[in-house]
């Protein structure tokens, strides 16, 4: 625009600004109209979309697993808020709260057994026999403990060698103890001279990790054995037909 | 008598081995104290020998034995509880009272009352055919001595002697 001189000038341009303002101002507002219509129609699609779907949410640990997907990459929270209109609509809220409250009572129930420590899978397939219609995969275990982590419970995942497992109480667990669950995880229990052979580590170290986990209650020992060595078994690895606790009949 | 069923603990090797950790032990105890209980009610025994072997004590289908040592525990956590008491000094011989005996005075009562019986001998009422297939078949003659003793406080029941005994017998006053 050239300017010109003189207070006709200076008028005409005020004039101009505040045109270009309130046509600037007409424009975000077209554009916001449109940004909350379209988020309005969006809002209702997924709405829709969920209680249609709401069955299959609940019920199929696939479908399931991919609506997470989708609101993901839509970035949408389904789980952040339980009074979010997801939660009234789907309960999926109410799924995870359920299911967490379901993982806290298996892990304090099993907890003088396993010491706090629970292979997921063994929790997972607890979980699926406990509420006998609907399957429950590590997927909706993973997210459900997400969950009670904020709760600040000490609830915690975390992996030894392909295995994950669930730690419900705070221990100390360095990197020692892991890698001891790791060679006990095949059998269920070890022996200090496996230990030591395995990870090439002198007698101290082993007999140090293992008297720590046997303290810290995720190990037992076994006397019994054989071959005449203590074997420390630890209940929250290994092969598990533990799982089924059969009650005695009389 | 259906096959006894085994807890999960009972193929679990180190439940054979007595725990160094409290915790750990204490809930071992109870697992066992439980399991023995409901061993002895199937099997309807009452007498645990420290010194004889004891089919429950040995699993053989994992290699594990309770030391003498487990064993003796687990026996004396059963006394504290008052589910059991040593019969002799040393602390060998064990009664099991899987059923109190308050409960079995109870059970000898309803028994009487239920077919009229006035009069038994003690044997009468162990392997006779009037408890036959009851539960007051195969009772320990201790156990149902002292069952009659309360029923004598009570005033439900006086003990009599008999020429041996054998013939040891019981007058019911049930009502």
């Amino acid at each position: 625009m050239r300017r010109r001189p003189g207070i006709s000038g200076l008028q005409g341009a005020v004039a101009a600004r505040d045109q270009y303002r309130s046509l600037g101002d007409n424009v975000a507002k077209v554009r916001q109209d449109l940004m909350k219509e379209q988020l309005e129609t969006f809002r209702h699609q997924l709405e829709e979309f969920a209680s249609k779907h709401k069955n299959d949410i609940t019920k199929n640990p696939a479908f399931r697993a991919q609506f997470h997907t989708m609101c993901a990459k839509c970035g949408v929270d389904p789980l952040a808020s339980n009074k979010g209109f997801w939660a009234e609509l789907l309960g999926i809220g109410d799924f995870y709260y359920e299911l967490g409250v379901q993982i806290v009572d298996i892990c304090l129930a099993t907890r003088p057994r396993n010491g706090g420590l629970i292979d997921i899978e063994e929790l997972r397939s607890s979980l699926s026999k406990r509420r006998r219609s609907v399957l429950i995969t590590e997927d909706d275990c993973l997210r459900a403990i997400g969950k009670l982590k904020k709760l600040g419970g000490g609830y915690e995942v975390f992996s030894v060698g392909r295995r994950k497992l669930v730690r419900s109480v705070p221990m100390e667990l360095n990197r020692d103890h892991n890698l001891i669950l790791q060679i006990a995880q095949p059998r269920g229990h070890v022996t200090v001279e496996e230990v030591e052979r395995e990870l090439s580590w002198r007698s101290g170290r082993a007999i140090d990790a293992l008297e720590n986990l046997l303290k810290e209650g995720l190990a037992m020992i076994d006397d019994g054995d054989p071959d005449g060595k203590r074997h420390y078994w630890f209940p929250c690895v290994g092969p598990s037909e533990l799982e089924t606790e059969s009650g005695g009949n009389m | 008598m259906g096959e006894f069923s085994f807890p999960y603990f009972y193929n679990y090797p180190p439940y054979f081995t007595l725990q160094p950790m409290k915790d750990t032990r204490d809930k071992q105890i109870q697992l066992w104290k439980e399991l023995i209980l409901k061993y002895c009610k199937h099997h309807k025994l009452f007498l645990i020998d420290l010194e004889e072997e004891f089919a429950l004590f040995e699993n053989t289908s994992i290699q594990r034995k309770l030391t003498f040592e487990a064993r003796e525990q687990f026996l004396s956590a059963l006394i504290a509880d008052g589910r059991a008491e040593w019969l002799d000094k040393n602390h060998r011989k064990c009664l099991i009272l899987w059923r109190r005996i308050e409960d079995w005075a109870d059970s000898l009562l309803n028994f009487v009352r239920e077919n009229g019986i006035e009069l038994m001998t003690l044997e009468e009422i162990i392997s006779g055919d009037e408890t036959y297939g009851t539960e007051l078949a195969g009772l320990d003659r201790g156990v149902l001595v002292r069952a009659v003793k309360i029923l004598e406080q009570r005033g439900k029941a006086a003990m009599f002697k008999g020429s041996s005994t054998d013939d040891d017998g019981v007058k019911f006053s049930p009502n």
